[in-house]
């Protein structure tokens, strides 16, 4: 899970069936330079699936890959990268 | 696993129901030189791991699906405090 800040939402015209009613927000991976010294480098945006309403400016965890469909177990869905948290306070040095 | 740098810590009250009362690290991930490997993660701890400590992580989901519940979106987990 990498820390992204949300800068932007997604909305879909037409989509896969289950992914019907889904939201997603754009997510932008910060490195250690934006954690630690508050730089404005980025790392290449992510469209995230998002169940926590996370809006933009928010920094959250971006969970990927094969753990980003986990939380929904059987219901299979075409999902690679999932809010799984909204952070309130990062302290970093 | 791999090494990793504690650099901070990060609080979240909206989350997955699987991260309830879970400690969350801000771990940057070293490669064998002992560089920065990619962008900083954010680690599962159980152990009290502090800023700046050298950790070993793990990014095997089973073992924190174990762990924290069958369903949950992370992956990396504080496996050992290495005194190096």
């Amino acid at each position: 899970m990498r820390i992204a800040e949300v800068i932007g939402k997604v909305v879909l015209s037409r989509a896969h069936p289950s992914l019907k009613g889904a939201r997603f927000v754009i997510a932008a991976p910060m490195p250690k330079e934006a954690l630690v010294a508050g730089s404005r480098l980025r790392g290449e945006e992510v469209i995230a699936y998002d169940d926590l309403g996370a809006s933009p400016g928010d920094r959250i965890g971006l969970s990927e890959g094969g753990e980003a469909a986990n939380p929904f177990g059987k219901d299979v869905k075409p999902v690679d990268a999932y809010c799984a948290c909204l952070i309130d306070q990062i302290h970093c040095s | 696993m791999q090494l990793g740098v504690v650099i901070g810590t990060a609080t979240s009250t909206v989350k997955h129901k699987t991260f309830q009362g879970e400690r969350l690290l801000v771990v940057q991930l070293l490669t064998s030189e002992g560089g920065d490997d990619g962008e900083p993660v954010l680690a599962f701890d159980r152990l009290g791991a502090g800023r700046g400590e050298t950790v070993m992580l793990t990014n095997d989901g089973k073992i924190l699906q174990e762990m924290i519940g069958r369903d949950t979106p992370g992956r990396w987990s504080v496996l050992g405090l290495p005194n190096i």
